[in-house]
């Protein structure tokens, strides 16, 4: 076969060569590599490629084309339900190469050896410009280039459908130009493989203008629900390995207990089982699922652990945030859109509000508890199975435990249950004990999380309050607003596992770690309302509830969730809008557009309100009643701005105030995300995020005593059942002019919150600035 | 030593008797539909039919279920065709009509509850073909042990599934 070496073409700053014709077997495929001296920086320190890592620079790292035109691409980013790569970035791939929806047959996730650049399964879409979308930018333009040369047509006169270049009345297909070649891309890349963030492709090449779009737009299907409805998907939880074991860890007594001394285990009952400790890490092993779940129940109640009551409590939960929690030691942060002068506005208000708000803290709470299968193997390597969404990460993290390099990690990614953030910082709870427990046993170990394990031994968003101070003039209008949010710090990524067993982990979140873990509390909220003259929004920040106080270091450890931080900043603003707006004796609704400047911002305020039917008038209602046993009617107002899209939402519910029982029977959410990619795709995430919100204004509570937290089931951590839903209604704005795409996984799960509470203060007179709006707490803030 | 029949094939299970449905399902005849939720009956994502009735394997001792019909979500295409006395040509290349309406419908996202939603859905359409939002509400909220839940609040896109694969069911293909 004939060699021949081309000069390299720049592709819009990045590089392509045609290095020779080679013979690869039917499989071509264009490639990229780094440049840059961010490469792969925080594994060893060196830039290097990580072995057992796909090699950047070899062509088949992001994606692939073969001769017979189909496609496959790869992305670090591991879907858990969210659709994205299935849906989305296939549309999106395939209107930038200007290929069919079908062309590309497969999708690679999540895998660390498999997939490039790493990251967690959140902001998918990139702010509108996600990995994949540059990397297929970039082959187009390499393609056209290819294609000019071949056919010996210029570029400018070429064009692409349907994966076939033509131009002067030649053509050839994508698959027919790497026939037979190794291209290689080169495109400039940064980031950390195995931080939070990944890998980020940089420059600009041209994108497809959106009227060109073809693929983006339609209701395509995802794969993977096919196969999961038909019992075909192999998930994390169906991973058996030749030898494994089947493992539980008895967990300590509270969360700041040592080990005094393991049950023994009663070998007549269970002779094949086997007690390892490490620290304070104790785990029970069986060939048998069974046996270990009994043996592992035997072995903990003999287990003696110190007593410890470093928690103040769930009922003192405010005063012990306000009165003993250190705000001092994190700097105050100020929000961006601060500007005049919020204090003499208050001093020479008309009207003033001054309230405080309270969130809970609040479970990812899978369906299926955490699970991993870990293999040490006797060469030193370690493999594990595992639902996760950020394998890239804890793949470090696994490294720095075993104190060991990430090259020697390899993280298999499968589907599981949905945990909503819970790992996105790399580990969700079970895949440090396997390790630590296969490595003990030189065999592959199964650790699955029973469900109290995982509502008592896992992360939880963090509870938080803030300080509202609102002034009316005398027009009825916003003249300051100023806002103080507390919150402990919600991204503690430590390995449980490796913390009880005293093995190195990454830091506690403190002052000095890096912005992700720091104890800072950023402004997370985007301000909406432009017009507001003075406006001040502080983020103070503290430690942990009893993490100082614990002897191992861990007290209640928060980790973020779905719509993490903005979700505790837009409660105590979206619901004390609603107030001022009352207190102004404006409409709800008209009193955000009147102080809204944004073409997008009155759109879904406009759009909302149409779809809900809202009459316009102010809260409360006429005849509100906080008392009597007769059901009594509200509405409530909410809106957001997160990741390119606007959102809004109308909530109408029913409140007994003899009970306190809370109904909420109709919601609309209106939502513009710039170009809608996928309608059906985006509205079933709308609608379940609008259902999770019921769930977190109604039901959500971690609970806790001065030793731990004693929510442990779905009993304790009620969530809503179908007969809890309202009549629930999606509104898809598409705005292609925006030319941008917005998520929709997060913020609809946030949105309903201030506006069930406001729609519970214009049902009955009364503010319930505490969530979550239980029926005892209603009832109980009603009578007073 | 229990014998079990699961999907209609008869199977010798070693595992003691008082193991759980699941454990013998997922572990010893690698049939991996239903899911490990709560071990406590609380969720439902562990959900098979035992005789056409919605049961949880979770807390359902193998020993309980001898000599029963048991159909776990892979047996749901054979359970339809068997009903509706498809070709075995026919059959191999059927889902049942929940499975193809969740497809249809989109309806899951993480999907791991899924495995409980469509076998109560299967439960109640056998029973009640054309069921109402309020029916389809009750069966997934009051029947069972306990509420069936999914954690992604997919409930619209269930209730949405239900009367599609009614629909479907109702056409008889």
């Amino acid at each position: 076969m004939a060699i021949v070496s081309e000069k390299p073409v720049n592709v819009y700053g990045a590089t392509l060569s045609r290095r020779q014709f080679v013979k690869v077997g039917g499989v071509l495929v264009v490639g990229f590599s780094f440049v840059g001296p961010e490469l792969l920086k925080g594994d060893s320190g060196k830039a290097t490629t990580l072995k057992n890592s796909l090699d950047p620079t070899l062509p088949s790292s992001w994606i692939e084309i073969h001769p017979d035109n189909t496609i496959l691409i790869r992305t670090g980013k591991n879907d858990f339900g969210q659709g994205t790569t299935f849906t989305a970035y296939r549309q999106i791939v395939a209107d930038e190469l200007s290929v069919p929806f079908e062309a590309i047959t497969t999708v690679v996730q999540g895998d660390t050896d498999r997939t490039p650049d790493g990251s967690g399964a959140f902001d998918f879409l990139g702010r509108g410009t996600p990995n994949i979308r540059k990397v297929a930018a970039y082959t187009y333009q390499a393609f056209l280039d290819l294609a000019s040369e071949r056919l010996g047509v210029p570029k400018d006169k070429l064009s692409v459908k349907d994966g076939i270049v033509s131009g002067s009345g030649k053509s050839i297909s994508y698959g027919d130009l790497v026939k037979n070649q190794q291209l290689k891309l080169t495109i400039p890349v940064s980031g950390s493989l195995t931080g939070i963030l990944g890998l980020r492709v940089e420059g600009n090449p041209p994108m497809k203008p959106v009227s060109q779009y073809t693929v983006i737009g339609k209701s395509f299907k995802n794969s993977v629900i096919s196969s999961k409805v038909a019992a075909k998907e192999t998930w994390a939880t169906d991973v058996r390995l030749p030898g494994m074991l089947h493992a539980r860890v008895v967990h300590p007594k509270t969360l700041g207990s040592t080990l005094v001394s393991a049950g023994q285990l009663d070998k007549t009952k269970f002779p094949n089982s086997q007690v390892i400790v490490k620290g304070n890490l104790v785990g029970v092993v069986a060939p048998t699922e069974w046996e270990a779940i009994q043996a592992a129940e035997q072995v903990a109640s003999g287990t003696k652990w110190t007593e410890w009551k470093g928690l103040p409590g769930n009922a003192k939960l405010y005063e012990h945030l306000r009165e003993e929690a250190d705000w001092k030691t994190a700097p105050v942060v100020k929000g961006r859109a601060n500007r005049g002068d919020a204090e003499p506005a208050l001093a020479s208000a008309h009207k003033k509000l001054t309230a405080t708000y309270q969130l809970s803290y609040m479970k990812h709470a899978p369906i299926g508890p955490t699970m991993a299968v870990a293999d040490v193997r006797p060469d030193g390597t370690v493999h594990i199975y595992t639902h996760n969404q950020n394998p890239q990460e804890l793949r470090g993290e696994i490294a720095m435990m075993l104190r060991t390099t990430p090259d020697q990690v390899a993280v298999h990614a499968y589907p599981g249950p949905g945990h909503y953030g819970r790992s996105n910082g790399g580990n969700a709870g079970a895949e440090d004990e396997a390790v630590i427990l296969s490595q003990a046993l030189g065999k592959p170990v199964r650790v699955q999380w029973m469900r109290a394990d995982d509502m008592q031994w896992s992360t939880q968003s963090a509870a938080s309050f803030s300080d509202v101070q609102l002034a009316i003039d005398e027009k009825g209008k916003m003249a300051a607003y100023q806002i103080d949010h507390y919150m402990p710090p919600m991204q503690d990524d430590r390995l449980i596992g490796a913390v009880l067993a005293g093995l190195p982990t990454m830091p506690a979140p403190d002052v000095h770690s890096d912005f992700i873990t720091s104890t800072t509390n950023n402004i997370s909220d985007p301000w909406v309302y432009a017009p507001v003259p003075n406006v001040s929004e502080r983020g103070h920040g503290t430690f942990q509830v009893g993490q100082k106080a614990s002897p191992l270091a861990i007290g209640i450890r928060d980790h973020s969730m779905r719509t993490p931080v903005q979700f505790q900043q837009n409660f105590p603003r979206e619901l004390a809008i609603s107030e001022a707006a009352a207190l102004a004796g404006a409409d709800a609704l008209q009193f955000r557009i009147d102080h809204a400047s944004e073409e997008r911002v009155i759109g879904v305020l406009k759009a909302v309100r149409e779809a809900s039917g809202w009459d316009s008038r102010p809260a409360p209602r006429p005849n509100a009643v906080s008392t009597g046993s007769t059901p009594v009617r509200g509405r409530g107002v909410s809106l957001m701005y997160r990741n390119l899209t606007y959102w809004a939402c109308v909530c109408q519910i029913a409140v007994t105030p003899s009970t306190g029982a809370i109904v909420v029977e109709k919601y609309t959410i209106a939502v513009d995300p710039g170009i809608v990619i996928n309608p059906m795709q985006l509205k079933r995430q709308v609608e379940g995020g609008a259902v999770m919100g019921i769930s977190h204004a109604l039901f959500e509570e971690v609970t806790f005593d001065e030793s731990g937290i004693t929510t442990d089931d779905w009993i304790s951590y009620p969530i809503p059942t179908m007969a809890d839903i309202p009549d629930i209604k999606v509104v898809l704005l598409n705005n292609p002019k925006v030319g941008t795409y917005g998520g929709g996984s997060e913020a609809a799960n946030a949105l309903a919150v201030p506006a069930i509470a406001a729609a519970l203060h214009d049902a009955t007179g009364k503010v319930i600035r505490r969530l979550p709006l239980k029926p005892a707490y209603v009832q109980a803030l009603l009578k007073a | 030593m229990v014998t079990i029949t699961v999907n209609g094939v008869q199977h010798e299970v070693q595992a003691p008797g008082d193991t759980p449905l699941l454990y013998v399902l997922r572990n010893d005849l690698q049939l991996i539909g239903p899911q490990f939720g709560c071990g406590l009956a609380q969720c439902g994502a562990c959900a098979v039919l035992v005789e056409g009735k919605e049961v949880r394997s979770c807390i359902t001792s193998v020993s309980e279920v001898a000599n029963q019909e048991i159909t776990t979500l892979e047996g749901l295409p054979a359970r339809w065709a068997k009903q509706k006395c498809l070709s075995a040509e026919e059959a191999k290349r059927t889902l049942h009509p929940v499975q193809q309406a969740w497809i249809e419908e989109q309806t899951p996202q993480c999907g791991f509850c899924q495995n409980g939603m469509m076998i109560k859905a299967t439960e109640l359409l056998e029973s009640n073909p054309n069921p109402t939002i309020a029916q389809i509400k009750e069966a997934f909220t009051t029947s069972g042990p306990s509420p069936n839940l999914c954690r992604c609040g997919t409930y619209v896109a269930i209730i949405d599934a239900v009367r599609h694969a009614a629909a479907i069911m109702a056409k008889g293909r």
